[in-house]
């Protein structure tokens, strides 16, 4: 097979976290029974007429900046005329002409170097119906139809499928963050169409593009780029060529499949929405908005890494944003943060999974937080029992001191106590004692099981086994 | 039969006030009338039996404004709650709609009575009210012409005084050429006066709801009633309402008032030239300082229109697709044959035609070539008479090129219609307000009627105009021809 350069431009669909739809004052929501969330402008009733929503505005502003667009502060809508059971006008109001964010960018890391994915635009518009096929019927819900969205195109500036991956995770992780949208592709508020296409080198012409629409998940970006680009790459070897089309990605198949040709290029006829005069934006909004842009995660990871938290701890973090903002009630602390982060990813994420909560469900507040932080770098609690604390520490509000008074925990740390437990252990215990210094390393297990014992299971187990080694090599 | 629907509004609140009569009274002697004139052919649907409920419910209310309890007829692509809206097309010869119209949520909250919905060419594209689906009104002056459309049924009713008013629409003069063949007062209000929602879109850009009445001060009347900006049109004017009869009776000496060479040239009849003459030498008696301009790319406007408001429909029409609402193809194979089929069943030739040419004008590079260049074209217009109102009050003329023509002349060439409109038009191009202001007959007893054009928002020195002239001319505006209630 020879050597294609991939030439991969992608388009991602995200819907916008707003109160109501974009032109109707009908409710976003997602989840609710069919056409429950529908009036007469989601319908495109006869006589009907947009509105516009100037949450969509604020949150488009909000996309521009944190995918550092251009902002355009003159702009207007265009229909996009095309017949389809699930644009309920048979056109669709967007931005055609005047988006309002251009020549933006996205970084991703691509084996250690820095990549900036060039964004060409992005623009508003509103979402089509959900349509269900059937056997015989197809079924609509309107729901949907209205839900603000914004478009985000590349130029051609990719080129391989992982490339694709990481410009998406990124994407989503901005948006997520800078709380746009919720970015669940597989609820469908994130989704992703891929162009690609394949050419021999630098200098030649862009090869036969084709588009990969709608495809259900991030690693799903990925294969399908890359089944593509073999698929190419086999044709063109072959000598054929192929017209540009419009596949989808089978996930049962994991390949790419044919939707259509496009025969000639798509007649829109767009032309400028005359039921929506020109949206005028003025520096006092975009700098209102800018102000609300929390931090995002590039800088999070700056902060945490000044923090010394491990690289590994630091992407999960990140990855997990309820977390990474309760992190970040503590970043002026004096604390270890490689506990706190350990303590977050641990214990408290288990218990999180478990029972299906964040952590802002939980009764967890900063000051105990601290403590139980504090506690765990200086060993006074032992991660055994942190287990047996933890429930009441989520679910309670009592302190540190009460629930390991209730727990009855009473971990031996003095090391002068330990010292003499470790002593009594070494003398009735010759025979292990003599095991151990003939190289048999089992004996020290045995050893510190009889430390356990005698303490009830509350001296220190570090202090302990450091103890019963110090002695224990004394004897050699 | 009672007589009171002849006398005129602030009359008729003054007996309603005293409790000398009813709204009812009123409401029977409207459907009286409509009976009595259905070879007029005014209405598509009568609104009877909720008319008579909704009025005999005013007994017991304080008569609270001067159109209390009037009854009024609204056009066919205005949409009233729970009252068929068929903008008189099969496409929608079923459709009850689920919501009114913000118009006409504000005549109902002045206890207007709604007679019916009016006549008039399918989805408002005509000049004749002949592509109704619902068959063609008569002209209530001589039965064999047309009125004139496309709100061609609300021009009837008013002009047969089968209803006091009517609310039409107006895309590229709809409302005020109608008026001219019917002999009525119409108006168009400045682009934005009123709100659209519920308007059923030809072309988003021009259309125009007004008003249409037998007299200038009923029409300035109605116009406060519907006027105001609509949080649900956001090409709604965020403007104060005013009270557009406030100027009317004011003396109309030294204003400055300019006739467009090209509305009194060649292609206007001798006869309507010579009527539109002698009405400016009654101007120039009454102190008006009259002068004969150029309007820069007037001769443009039809083509600009037929650009604009066909490209515009083709999308505006997109919705009727048999999914939702309206005709229906009855098990359609697929969905290309539903959509197919409804639209082709559904609408009429006119509609049709009007789609695909405005579908042709924004394909691809047309939409660039055409449609963009029409809107440039479209502003300079709008500049240009911007330009003459910085010396001028008002700008008249005549409001159409002949009177009413015969309704079985021919309509094979689709040209006519719009050059029908030709005087009109431009009004529609540029957003200002205008009205028809009927001025006298033709030879074979017709109404002529002069056009008034106001500055942006200037409704209101229209009417001061408009009302001096109607009192000095003091015409017999009853039509002769099949009704006789005099």
């Amino acid at each position: 097979m020879s050597n294609y350069i991939p030439t991969i431009g992608i388009e991602v669909h995200v819907e916008l976290k707003t109160n109501t739809k974009i032109f109707s004052p009908s409710r976003n929501g997602y989840g609710m029974s069919a056409n429950t969330l529908v009036n007469e402008i989601d319908l495109g009733y006869p006589g009907t007429l947009p509105l516009i929503n100037r949450e969509v505005l604020n949150i488009a502003i909000k996309a521009a900046k944190v995918l550092h667009c251009n902002i355009r502060k003159e702009m207007h809508f265009d229909r996009k005329n095309y017949f389809y059971p699930d644009n309920p006008k048979n056109y669709q109001i967007t931005q055609a002409r005047t988006p309002i964010g251009y020549d933006g960018y996205v970084e991703i890391e691509v084996d250690g170097k820095i990549k900036k994915i060039e964004i060409e635009e992005m623009h508003i518009e509103e979402d089509t119906c959900k349509s269900a096929h059937r056997k015989n019927v197809t079924l609509l819900d309107f729901n949907r139809a209205g839900v603000p969205l914004i478009e985000i195109v590349t130029k051609p500036c990719i080129n391989s499928s992982k490339e694709a991956m990481l410009y998406i995770e990124k994407l989503r992780e901005t948006l997520l963050y800078a709380n746009i949208s919720d970015c669940k592709i597989e609820e469908g508020s994130m989704r992703c169409d891929c162009n690609v296409s394949i050419r021999k080198s630098e200098d030649s012409p862009f090869g036969t593009k084709v588009e990969v629409k709608n495809i259900g998940s991030i690693s799903n970006v990925g294969l399908s780029v890359e089944k593509e680009i073999v698929r190419q790459t086999e044709l063109y070897d072959k000598g054929e060529s192929f017209k540009e089309q419009t596949r989808r990605f089978d996930s049962k198949l994991n390949d790419t499949v044919l939707m259509r040709i496009k025969e000639t290029g798509n007649d829109y006829r767009y032309f400028p929405e005359p039921d929506i005069p020109y949206v005028y934006l003025t520096d006092e909004m975009i700098n209102k908005v800018t102000s609300t842009i929390p931090l995002l995660p590039d800088e999070r990871r700056e902060l945490y890494k000044g923090r010394n938290i491990s690289k590994i701890n630091i992407e999960k973090i990140i990855a997990n944003k309820s977390l990474s903002d309760f992190l970040n009630n503590f970043l002026e602390e004096k604390i270890d943060f490689q506990v706190a982060s350990n303590l977050l990813l641990g214990d408290i994420s288990s218990y999180l999974n478990k029972e299906g909560k964040i952590i802002t469900d939980t009764m967890l507040d900063n000051e105990r937080f601290i403590d139980l932080v504090n506690r765990s770098s200086t060993r006074e609690l032992t991660s055994k029992n942190i287990k047996e604390i933890l429930v009441d520490l989520l679910e309670s509000d009592k302190t540190l001191d009460e629930i390991i008074k209730d727990k009855g925990i009473n971990n031996i740390n003095d090391e002068s106590v330990v010292k003499d437990i470790v002593l009594q252990v070494l003398a009735e215990n010759e025979e292990s004692v003599r095991d151990y210094l003939e190289g048999h390393d089992r004996a020290l297990k045995y050893l510190m099981g009889q430390v356990m014992k005698i303490s009830k299971g509350s001296a220190d187990p570090l202090l302990a086994s450091d103890l019963l080694k110090e002695f224990l090599d004394k004897k050699k | 039969m009672s007589r009171y629907l002849d006398k005129s509004i602030l009359e008729i609140n003054e007996l309603l006030k005293q409790k000398k009569i009813r709204s009812i009274d009123l409401v029977n002697e409207c459907f009286e009338r409509i009976e009595e004139n259905e070879e007029l052919n005014a209405f598509i649907t009568l609104n009877k039996e909720e008319a008579l409920r909704e009025a005999q419910a005013l007994d017991d209310m304080e008569v609270d404004n001067v159109l209390f309890g009037i009854p009024i007829a609204i056009k066919d692509n205005i949409l009233t709650r729970n009252l068929r809206t068929t903008c008189a097309s099969h496409m929608l010869d079923n459709f009850i709609p689920i919501y009114d119209a913000t118009v006409v949520t504000k005549i109902k909250e002045k206890h207007m009575i709604i007679i019916g919905k009016t006549n008039m060419d399918e989805f408002a594209m005509g000049s004749t009210s002949r592509t109704s689906y619902f068959g063609a009104p008569h002209n209530p002056w001589n039965t064999n012409k047309i009125t004139g459309g496309s709100s061609g049924g609300s021009a009837a009713c008013v002009s047969a005084n089968l209803v006091p008013f009517a609310l039409g629409s107006d895309t590229g003069g709809s409302i005020r050429q109608p008026a001219s063949y019917c002999g009525i007062v119409g108006m168009k209000p400045t682009y934005g006066r009123v709100s659209r929602y519920g308007l059923v879109a030809f072309a988003s850009s021009l259309d125009q709801i007004g008003t249409m009445t037998k007299t200038v001060y009923d029409n300035a009347l109605l116009l406060n009633a519907i006027s105001g900006i609509d949080l649900n049109d956001l090409t709604s004017a965020d403007r104060e309402v005013e009270d557009f009869t406030r100027k009317i009776g004011e003396d109309i000496s030294g204003m400055k008032i300019a006739v467009p060479n090209y509305f009194m040239s060649d292609i206007v009849s001798n006869e309507i030239r010579e009527k539109i003459e002698s009405v400016i030498d009654v101007l120039k008696e009454s102190g008006c300082k009259i002068d004969y301009i150029d309007i820069k790319y007037l001769e443009n406007a039809v083509s600009l229109y037929q650009i604009i408001a066909m490209g515009e429909a083709s999308s505006n029409l997109a919705r009727f697709d048999g999914i939702r609402y309206g005709f229906s193809k009855e098990n359609p194979s697929d969905i290309e044959d539903l959509y197919y089929g409804s639209r082709e069943e559904g609408f009429g030739e006119e509609v049709k035609r009007r789609i695909m040419v405005g579908s042709y004008l924004l394909s691809g590079d047309n939409a660039k070539k055409y449609y963009d260049k029409a809107l440039s074209i479209r502003s300079d217009i709008r500049t240009s008479f911007l330009k003459a109102f910085e010396n001028y009050d008002l700008i008249v003329g005549p409001t159409t090129t002949t009177t009413a023509y015969d309704i079985d002349s021919d309509m094979s060439d689709p040209l006519k219609t719009f050059m029908d409109d030709v005087l009109v038009i431009p009004v529609n191009m540029a957003g200002l307000p205008g009205l028809n202001l009927p001025i006298g007959f033709s030879k074979d007893n017709m109404p002529i009627g002069m056009h008034i054009i106001g500055n942006s928002f200037d409704e209101a020195t229209i009417y001061k105009l408009a009302s001096f002239l109607e009192k000095k001319l003091n015409l017999d505006l009853c039509p002769k021809g099949g009704n006789s209630y005099e």
